[in-house]
């Protein structure tokens, strides 16, 4: 049965149904043992602080505990506070994580979801709003999942926590109290299905986490004038090609919309595939909307300036269909 | 503690094989059919000493030095010595090469490429025997430069809050002149004298002590191994060593220093001797013979492993 609950909430109960059901599920990270935070709310009440553990301030130390409890076969969520705090750990995540199962020949695997919050906040400069899912892309050996709502969010992750491989899941902070109807029972979204969100015919527009909302938006703007497809690949590592090169057959323009740096980013990732795979469906060039390279401004109005959303995405999509 | 003969002689065995095996490698390099790898030779005595207390189901993390470690772990000879000659046939099918060096059948888990990389994920094997409520350990193998790093002291703290079941070893390869890639540097790596001096910071117990008296580092090694399986947390320890070369002149020399002992004490004869390194001779030299004879990966092999397959 379905009910509303938060995107927060949603990630909460993925992992509740899984510590419950899995006993080698394990979840630790700084403050998952607090009782305020909602994606890890009641969790250590009901599984004990032995498995829902706090870390010291150490990503380091408590990411390269996950790779190695995973390759003794425990599966550990670990908890990232924020993304841009990973960056101080690219050694255990970019090369312990990612590639021990590639360098071992198979010989061990590392299933273990690393859990990040991410995203614009409204001032959060440069060290508390990043993305940088494009980094972790960019690594072979991780899987990388950004969902943009609480139903993709539940079943996303749920399907993370079984992966036998590393997983990174990326959760908006702006889309914490987003609500929505989430099934009570436990369901899982296979990796590397996009969700189509909206069927047009004129443009495709691809967005992943916060920006398929945006996205979303700007199509509705432009209902009675631009059909406009919104597609959700949800995740980055798979991407699912077929359905991007699919859309832009039958609508012949893409707009890629990225909160992410642009340079090297998803959205090149998307307009290469579309480029080398589609280019004979082009009616357009392909046109992207993503941060124009500038490390996130703490003041606000600079901020939304850089920032991709509804507007730009308009501006971007008439410019693409004229 | 007194140790009986077999076990005196265990010790020496695995250290001869130790010795052995990288001098094998040694031939290969120059052979032409190894490129270059980095080699263990001097510390022969802390890898058989401390492996000496584990069972199979104890872990170990290494370095890039790691093919001590691995061997007194158990790890197969005949698929180390292709993987280091990167054949198909080796621990991790050619693709991980002597830095990566996994066997997970013998928790040999494993070599790593960074410089104080295993550390952290030596804790996490630490929290799998914890929280599987066994009494299992796991050994980190560290050296005096990786000893620094950011993620080793990060591990240090938290295996000391956690309580985790495991022993830091640090091998500290240039004890009395501080050198970085064989050269002597003007500012030193260390402040300290002892890297043990680190451990009450992190509210663990830390002892340094040679590392090429076999028998010394079997006792406190036993020491420090007892109190992790014991539940009673992790335990530093720093062994000085010198990085030696094929031979075994050196008054350093684990080999030698331990030969001399066991010749003195009447537990080993020139026979014994002459019969021990004849049958590890003969063990490395399958192991080369299977490197050397093993096929190469297909191109195809390049593209799997990225993922493993299945829920």
């Amino acid at each position: 049965m379905s009910r509303t609950i938060t995107y927060a909430e949603a990630i909460c109960e993925a992992q509740r149904d899984a510590l419950r059901s899995d006993p080698s599920v394990i979840l630790f990270g700084e403050n998952v043992a607090a009782p305020w935070r909602p994606a890890t709310k009641g969790l250590k009440d009901e599984f004990g602080k032995e498995r829902v553990r706090d870390a010291p301030i150490t990503e380091t130390a408590f990411i390269g505990a996950g790779v190695g409890a995973a390759i003794m076969g425990i599966k550990p969520i670990v908890e990232l506070m924020l993304i841009d705090f990973g960056l101080v750990a690219m050694d255990q995540i970019l090369n312990q994580m990612a590639k021990t199962t590639y360098m071992t020949g198979g010989n061990v695997n590392v299933p273990m979801v690393l859990r990040a919050i991410y995203g614009a906040r409204g001032g959060g400069a440069a060290t508390h709003s990043e993305c940088l899912y494009g980094i972790y892309a960019h690594m072979p050996g991780m899987k990388v999942v950004v969902p943009s709502n609480p139903y993709d969010a539940k079943g996303l992750l749920t399907t993370a926590i079984n992966d036998p491989n590393p997983v990174v899941f990326f959760e908006h902070i702006r889309l914490s109290n987003m609500e929505g109807e989430v099934p009570e029972e436990s369901y899982s979204i296979p990796f590397g299905v996009a969700n189509t969100l909206r069927e047009g015919t004129d443009v495709t527009v691809v967005a992943v986490g916060r920006m398929v909302q945006e996205a979303l938006k700007a199509a509705d703007e432009l209902k009675g004038k631009i059909s406009v497809e919104v597609i959700d690949p949800r995740t980055l590592v798979p991407l699912d090609e077929e359905a991007i090169l699919r859309s832009v057959q039958k609508t012949g323009r893409l707009v890629v919309v990225d909160e992410d740096y642009e340079r090297c980013g998803f959205s090149a990732e998307v307009a290469a595939v579309v480029a080398e795979k589609g280019f004979h469906n082009l009616k357009a060039p392909v046109a992207r909307v993503a941060n124009p390279n500038v490390p996130l401004p703490f003041n606000k109005t600079l901020e939304n300036h850089v920032l991709p959303d509804a507007e730009k995405i308009v501006r971007a999509i008439k410019n693409v269909v004229k | 503690m007194k140790l009986g003969d077999d076990k005196r002689l265990d010790l020496y065995r695995v250290m001869v094989r130790i010795r052995t095996f990288e001098n094998g490698v040694r031939q290969l390099i120059n052979d032409g059919k190894v490129g270059y790898v980095s080699f263990y030779t001097g510390g022969e005595a802390v890898a058989a000493a401390v492996s000496a207390h584990l069972v199979k189901e104890d872990q170990i993390g290494s370095t890039h030095r790691p093919l001590g470690h691995l061997i007194a772990k158990g790890a197969d000879l005949k698929r180390m010595m292709a993987e280091i000659a990167g054949k198909a046939t080796g621990t991790n099918k050619g693709k991980g090469g002597a830095y990566h060096i996994f066997d997970k059948e013998v928790g040999a888990l494993g070599a790593n490429g960074i410089v104080g990389g295993s550390v952290p994920m030596a804790a996490g094997y630490a929290l799998a025997n914890q929280l599987k409520d066994t009494d299992n350990v796991s050994i980190s193998y560290f050296g005096e430069g990786a000893s620094n790093q950011g993620g080793v002291q990060e591990t240090l703290n938290l295996a000391a809050c956690w309580k985790l079941p495991m022993v830091f070893v640090c091998e500290n390869s240039s004890p009395e002149e501080q050198t970085m890639l064989g050269h002597k540097i003007d500012y030193p790596q260390l402040s300290i004298t002892d890297i043990s001096q680190r451990a009450p910071a992190y509210g663990m117990p830390g002892e340094s002590h040679p590392g090429w008296d076999v028998e010394e580092v079997y006792k406190i090694a036993g020491e420090a191994i007892q109190r992790a399986r014991r539940g009673e947390g992790p335990t530093l320890l720093e062994f000085k060593i010198h990085r030696l070369n094929a031979d075994e002149d050196s008054p350093h020399c684990p080999i030698k220093c331990y030969r001399d002992k066991l010749m003195m004490d009447g537990v080993l004869s020139k026979e014994l001797d002459d019969k021990i390194r004849s049958e590890e001779a003969a063990k490395v030299k399958e192991a080369m013979d299977f490197a050397v004879g093993s096929p190469e990966p297909e191109l195809v092999d390049a593209y799997s492993d990225i993922f493993v397959e299945g829920a």
